[in-house]
């Protein structure tokens, strides 16, 4: 079975809603998976889409166990419904420790349960996809395990089953990810597995031929233009290559979102761009035009011009590509500093999202040093995705071999 | 027959992608949303008068000068000297100085627009923009539309007056064969005030078309460096078609049921 956990030896039905349901119990079948062995302690994993119809039938008869985690048991709230009747409904006998994110524990429960009740994931409701795509076979897809660990919060972007392809190339072939908020996501694969093309849909650059992108609840396909750009003013996008405007000196680079944007006066807009370009090591450099910078300068200016608006979402294509190992370890440590300003201040400012980051790579070590959470894509899937220890601590072949850069293993050249 | 079939097809579908992207960017000009960027358009229209002004006037100049000397010599040999400044009326009017300002856009600002528009595609800055909240279309490609309708009418205008100037300075001052009252006599007798306004129609028609064409190649382009190389080539051969096309069919409505000289008798 493609889908199944490696070792787990466990027959599953495929097809159909009714395919989790194990011959001869009634109990609903979302929860067979909480018994798999060899999940560890890091809290039972949950089954990309497994949360469909049949866990929403399981809430309505008051069938909920504690045996699994807190987001696999919140049940789907109907739009514009507050999901923290539910919470307190259902939540209240959950050992709170066993759904802390890695970096969770920091934060108090109110917040988390604020943040939670904020709005729901969509991508629980998803049906579950465990067949391989058209075109491939189950052997291609045999390590993607769907296996989503708990992050605790809610997800600022997802992912909803999205296909994309170019032509012939098939990229994005059923795609259920999500970004949770807060947190400085890493989105790890092999080259040429639809990562940058993840980006440009966040951003409403490239629309999936199927599915569905979610940016705080809002679907972005479905954006007319107007509210489409009104939206992108939320990202910060950090570009391969810095993505600098080539007529502008890198001051007026860094000052365009906020002279296009906002009605701040000069002295007010050159304060905010000194304090940015400090920020990234760049004061000196303002008058310098782009083509007289080097790859890592114009790499930092294009997150100086990212930041400069407060984005709640910042994503960086590939922000290590072409840079030295030191400065790639510098880049990720001014990435973690500026996410927790960024954290900070959100907090102080009681912003109603918390920033989140993700950062496209496949570079092991920064995902290492950087993440907070990782979702690994492979064939155009989530392999697994979750907190970064979980995700390290994987039983995964593939999540293994990935994430310690080894040539044994399922991965190969092809 | 699939593959007989398939090569008009690609034409037919790139001309309807130009035609919607066009429209898309005419659109932005005149619903005036551009005006948003009215500084970007200024600062476009600048550049356009920095950098293409001389260039332009430069190639008419000499063309008017070639169409007064040849003129010259045509009506001196036929006994007619005093008549050379037909050349210049119709000549330089209705087909020289358009059909040399509508090269000149073609091969300055229109491959010069496809190669910024395409390089800043490729490196992501249009991306980058559009990230940004900022409409690519309006920025980059509405502006410019803009700032050429704003700028190119007195270009034109002004390229009309060296133009005829070149001619004068040809037949009269060089060649000499008649004064210059003689001169103005015949030429101003071989003209009218809207023959005038038919040739900056033509001309600002060639300049929209020039324009509209290398923002659609620079904005759609891919495929790396050879990538914008080659939209750029491809926008030059349509840019000297649509030239050609819009000259032709100007000629024809605009003078050719004049009774001076009817085209086709």
């Amino acid at each position: 079975m493609s889908f199944d956990q490696p070792g787990s030896g466990e027959e599953r039905p495929t097809s159909g809603a009714q395919r989790w349901v194990p011959g001869g119990h009634d109990e609903p079948a979302p929860f067979a998976h909480a018994e798999q062995p060899g999940q560890g302690s890091q809290g039972e994993p949950r089954e990309m889409g497994a949360a469909g119809s049949p866990d929403r039938e399981a809430d309505k008869e008051g069938l909920l166990e504690s045996a699994y985690d807190v987001r696999e048991r919140r049940p789907p709230v109907p739009e514009g419904h507050d999901a923290s009747e539910h919470e307190t409904a259902a939540g209240s006998d959950v050992d709170p420790t066993h759904a802390l994110p890695a970096q969770g524990n920091a934060q108090s429960a109110g917040e988390r349960s604020e943040a939670r009740g904020s709005r729901v994931s969509v991508v629980d409701e998803q049906p579950p996809r465990p067949e391989p795509p058209d075109g491939a076979s189950a052997d291609e897809y045999q390590f993607h395990t769907y296996k989503v660990y708990p992050s605790g919060r809610p997800d600022t972007v997802e992912f909803i089953d999205v296909y994309k392809a170019f032509g012939r190339a098939r990229i994005l072939r059923g795609l259920n990810m999500g970004l949770p908020e807060g947190m400085v996501s890493m989105i790890l694969g092999p080259s040429g597995t639809g990562k940058s093309v993840c980006i440009k849909h966040m951003v409403g650059l490239l629309y999936p031929d199927r599915g569905d992108v979610l940016v705080h609840g809002e679907s972005v396909p479905n954006m007319a233009d107007e509210q489409l750009f009104e939206m992108r003013k939320k990202f910060g996008l950090l570009f391969q290559d810095g993505a600098l405007f080539g007529s502008m000196n890198l001051f007026d680079n860094v000052a365009f979102p906020l002279r296009q944007h906002t009605e701040k006066g000069e002295d007010e807009i050159e304060d905010i761009v000194m304090r940015r370009l400090n920020e990234v090591g760049l004061g000196d450099a303002r008058e310098k035009m782009p083509n007289e910078l080097s790859g890592g300068m114009r790499k930092r200016a294009g997150f100086a011009r990212a930041l400069v608006l407060e984005p709640d979402i910042v994503l960086f294509d590939e922000p290590d590509s072409g840079l030295d190992p030191v400065r790639t370890a510098l880049l990720g440590e001014l990435i973690l500093e500026i996410h927790r300003d960024m954290m900070d201040d959100a907090k102080a400012k009681g912003k109603e999202h918390l920033p989140t980051f993700a950062v496209i790579t496949h570079d092991i070590m920064s995902a290492r040093r950087v993440a907070d959470y990782i979702n690994v894509l492979w064939r155009g899937r989530i392999v697994e995705a979750g907190p970064a220890e979980d995700m390290l601590n994987s039983e995964n072949p593939f999540i293994r071999q990935f994430l310690a850069g080894e040539s044994q293993g399922p991965l190969s050249m092809d | 027959m699939n593959e007989l079939v398939a090569t008009p097809r690609g034409w037919v579908e790139s001309f309807g992608e130009i035609v919607r992207f066009t429209s898309k960017v005419v659109g932005e000009v005149l619903r005036l949303r551009v005006l948003r960027f009215f500084g970007e358009a200024l600062r476009q229209a600048g550049i356009l008068i920095v950098s293409s002004t001389l260039v332009i006037w430069g190639l008419v100049f000499i063309i008017g000068l070639q169409c007064g000397i040849e003129g010259a010599y045509f009506d001196q040999a036929n006994g007619v000297p005093a008549y050379a400044g037909v050349f210049a009326a119709w000549c330089d009017l209705r087909e020289l100085v358009p059909y040399a300002f509508g090269y000149m856009m073609a091969a300055k600002v229109g491959t010069g627009l496809v190669a910024e528009l395409g390089s800043m595609r490729i490196s992501d800055e249009i991306d980058a923009l559009e990230v940004m909240g900022i409409s690519g279309i309006r920025f980059l490609c509405a502006t410019r539309l803009l700032a050429s309708w704003m700028v190119l009418p007195f270009v034109y205008l002004a390229s009309i007056g060296a133009g005829f100037f070149a001619s004068y300075l040809a037949v009269v001052q060089q060649i000499g064969d008649v004064s210059s009252g003689g001169f103005f006599l015949i030429f101003w007798e071989f003209q009218n005030p809207p023959d005038l306004l038919y040739s900056l129609i033509k001309a600002m028609a060639m300049a929209t078309v020039i324009v509209l064409v290398g923002c659609y190649y620079g904005y759609n382009a891919s495929g790396g460096p050879v990538g914008v190389g080659t939209a750029t080539a491809k926008s030059m051969v349509l840019n000297i078609v649509a030239v050609h096309l819009i000259g032709m069919l100007g000629t024809q409505i605009f003078w050719g049921a004049n009774p001076r000289a009817p085209i086709g008798g």
